[in-house]
């Protein structure tokens, strides 16, 4: 990376903008008035002449795509238009355009509304068209009151009234009219009879009539409606190309006539600081004086470590693009840090295959990728589908080795320790090996611990400088000395399988053996190392132990998800339906189904834990236990000023 | 009620039994000791990642931590019954 510092005169910063946002290789940084040494009477630029048309031209164009649906993410990339014959048929079909849709979408509305307030003046007439009354009879009395509405039963009124009341509908209906000075009693009545009352409509002629007509204008709008959608799906397919192109178009100049807001100007000349790709300098350089005249001054700048934010911009092989996205969702390296994302991109499939290691749902999973690859589209989304990939392919070499197919053995023994449970009965082989198993995932936290220590030996040394970065080194081989120191005294008193036995070696000292006093002068130089840098550190010594235990989630979470599986298939196969088969029966059928779903919905169960456990607990044995031995990260993303084109072309 | 005499099998049954007791509570206590300790932290993750999506990492990270917890169970209860 490189810091450019780019100075010319006023009338030059169009021709500089627009190379620049043509070559999309310069990260602007953005110019902050804060009165600093050698920045005095400079002020933020103002933007280039005719923004804001352009900028209510972007908005025109948005709002006309979302009245279409129109997302511009989803739409493939075709033929590209060129900025000459867009820029004409912005002038000449713009205005149109936007009066045909904008008056489509206000006509749907409109009728939108009328339909959902027809709909409503259906649902109030419903009850009365129960009764044989016309709507004009229920009002406009000077001596009568009239009550209509929802009762749970029958009432009978002592006072002189009329009545009319119907089971028929739900909540049964009651329409009584009573002389005005019997009100109140009959409120009484009614009120103790849990009577709910409705409002009257303001409608005139039968109920039954006027809800007629008023679902035969809801169908007739409905209709409407429909047709005007259709035009406007027709308006879609025939203008998304052209929105879309117009939408990159106006985007990339509104972008382009903001961006003095992030330069230093003065009255007449503008500055503008940045970063480039080193490789980049000379060729954008000379893009810049060719588009000036010369009339430009670019100028590399020193680059100070310590102060400046240096934007990151990714160099990993193909292999390990992918797993970006999972560095970036911890935190993005630091410009002269180590970026362990090609450790991350090799080591996490194996992690995700140690824990689902099953050809059967390696095979769910991978065919899941790829699907969902054709459905979703997006770059963060394709990268996560492709992590997801290769760890599916790593379940499926781990299933194979394991000798596991959505938990039924393969018909071979397992190559490396064997994870086959004894459940229902039918174990097969030597029954699982979990203690074997458990150390070996404690070896490969061991290793992983260590090399993560190493890791911060090398990125002490790109950090820090002097002093600092030899103290950050000796306490990192504190740590490895410690741990290791412990291991070996742990060795030297307890055998333990598939680990080095140390337990025959003379003793020397206080009850320890030769091996166990080197192990403990380990230990001890480990602790003054790690306490020398800071001695507040000397607390996190029992992670250590924890840290590397951590790992044994490889077997743990693993051999949780294996039992599920082999459960799943006692429970469905051998308990519903392998009886059934050897006694056929009707009735045997529907259990034979029923062992079916089960054996369907806990597999599909079982294969979401074991996508979310195997994903999450290898990106947490990185993020926990690897990454905080070394990794800083809070890189600032490279963000080149400039767009990728995909609709348009000069 | 009928004294049982102690046969061998019955021994290695009743143990095998405390066994598979010991296991299930080593799990189970451990998840809801993991259950609490993550209680506090997933609400406050949530509130972190939603006021800015870029914590999404780091409360995920915190999130998990207690996770150890329950695994050392599940560590424990593999080791009894194996």
């Amino acid at each position: 990376m490189s810091r450019l510092l780019i100075a010319a005169s006023k009338d030059q910063l169009e021709p500089v903008i627009r190379e620049l946002y043509r070559s999309h290789v310069f990260h602007i940084e953005d110019f902050v008035e804060q009165k600093e040494e050698g920045y005095e009477g400079f002020r933020i630029g103002m933007p280039l002449a005719g923004a804001d048309s352009v900028s209510r031209d972007v908005l025109r164009v948005r709002s006309m795509s979302s009245a279409l649906g129109i997302d511009p993410g989803a739409v493939e990339a075709g033929a590209k238009t060129s900025s000459q014959t867009l820029r004409s048929r912005i002038d000449s079909e713009f205005s149109t355009l936007e009066k045909e849709i904008g008056g489509l979408n206000t006509d749907r509305n409109k009728r939108e509304t009328t339909v959902r307030e027809y709909e409503q003046r259906i649902s109030e007439l419903k009850p009365f068209a129960s009764a044989p009354l016309d709507m004009d009879l229920y009002r406009g009395y000077d001596r009568l009151s009239v009550f209509a509405g929802h009762i749970p039963g029958d009432v009978t009124f002592t006072v002189p009234h009329e009545k009319f009341f119907t089971d028929t509908v739900p909540g049964n209906f009651l329409v009584v009219a009573v002389p005005s000075e019997n009100r109140d009693d009959v409120e009484q009545t009614l009120l103790e009879a849990r009577f709910q009352a409705v409002p009257i409509p303001e409608e005139t002629g039968s109920a039954t009539e006027r809800v007629a007509w008023y679902t035969s204008e809801v169908t007739r709008l409905n209709a409407e409606i429909e047709s005007i959608s259709a035009r406007l799906i027709e308006k879609k397919d025939a203008h998304t190309a052209f929105l879309v192109a117009c939408d990159e178009l106006l985007t990339a100049e509104v972008e382009r006539s903001e961006a003095p807001l992030r330069f230093a100007t003065t009255e007449e000349t503008f500055v503008a600081e940045g970063w480039v790709l080193s490789e980049q300098v000379a060729e954008l350089s000379d893009s810049l004086r060719k588009a000036t005249g010369g009339k430009i001054f670019i100028n590399e700048v020193e680059i100070d470590y310590d102060r400046d934010a240096i934007p990151v911009k990714y160099d990993n092989p193909a292999f390990a693009r992918p797993t970006e996205l999972l560095m970036d969702v911890y935190s993005r390296p630091r410009y002269r840090e180590l970026d362990p994302t090609l450790m991350v991109s090799i080591v996490f499939p194996i992690f995700f295959g140690l824990i689902l290691g099953d050809v059967g749902y390696g095979l769910i999973l991978l065919l899941m990728s790829f699907g969902l690859g054709k459905l979703l589209k997006g770059e963060a989304v394709g990268q996560l589908l492709d992590t997801l990939r290769n760890a599916s392919v790593s379940s499926i070499i781990f299933g194979i080795l394991y000798s596991e197919f959505i938990g039924y053995a393969l018909p071979w023994k397992p190559f490396i320790f064997s994870r086959h449970l004894n459940i229902g009965g039918h174990s097969t082989g030597h029954g699982p090996q979990v203690i074997e198993l458990m150390i070996v995932s404690i070896w490969i936290g061991i290793l992983h611990v260590t090399l993560g220590r190493v890791l911060g030996m090398v990125n002490a040394r790109k950090l820090y400088h002097g002093s600092h970065a030899t103290k950050v080194v000796i306490a990192n081989a504190g740590w490895i000395a410690t741990m290791w120191g412990i291991l070996v005294m742990i060795w030297s008193m307890f055998p333990i399988p598939v680990m080095p036995d140390l337990t025959g070696f003379p003793v020397v000292a206080l009850g320890l053996n030769a091996a166990a006093a080197l192990g403990a002068v380990f230990v001890i130089g480990g602790i003054v190392a790690i306490g020398q840098e800071n001695a507040l550190e000397l607390v996190e010594i029992p992670t250590i132990l924890s840290h590397v235990l951590s790992y044994a989630r490889l077997v743990a979470v693993g051999l949780s998800s294996v039992a599920i599986a082999m459960v799943v298939n006692f429970i469905a196969i051998g308990m519903l339906i392998e009886p059934q088969l050897e006694q056929f029966t009707p009735f045997g059928v529907v259990i034979i189904i029923a062992g079916l779903v089960v054996f369907l919905l806990g597999h599909l169960f079982n294969t979401a834990l074991g996508l979310l456990g195997g994903g999450l607990h290898s990106l947490r044995l990185h993020y926990v236990e690897f990454f905080t031995k070394f990794y800083k990260g809070g890189g600032q993303k490279f963000n080149p000023f400039g767009m990728k084109r995909r609709f348009t072309e000069d | 009620m009928a004294v049982e005499t102690m046969t061998v099998e019955v021994a290695t049954a009743s143990a095998m039994g405390l066994k598979a007791l010991g296991a299930g509570l080593a799990v189970g206590l451990t998840g809801i000791a993991t259950a609490i300790a993550e209680m506090t932290i997933g609400p406050a993750a949530v509130g972190a990642t939603a006021e800015n999506k870029d914590m999404f990492g780091m409360a995920l990270l915190f999130t998990v931590i207690p996770e150890t917890i329950v695994i050392f169970g599940l560590v424990v209860a593999l080791l009894l019954l194996f």
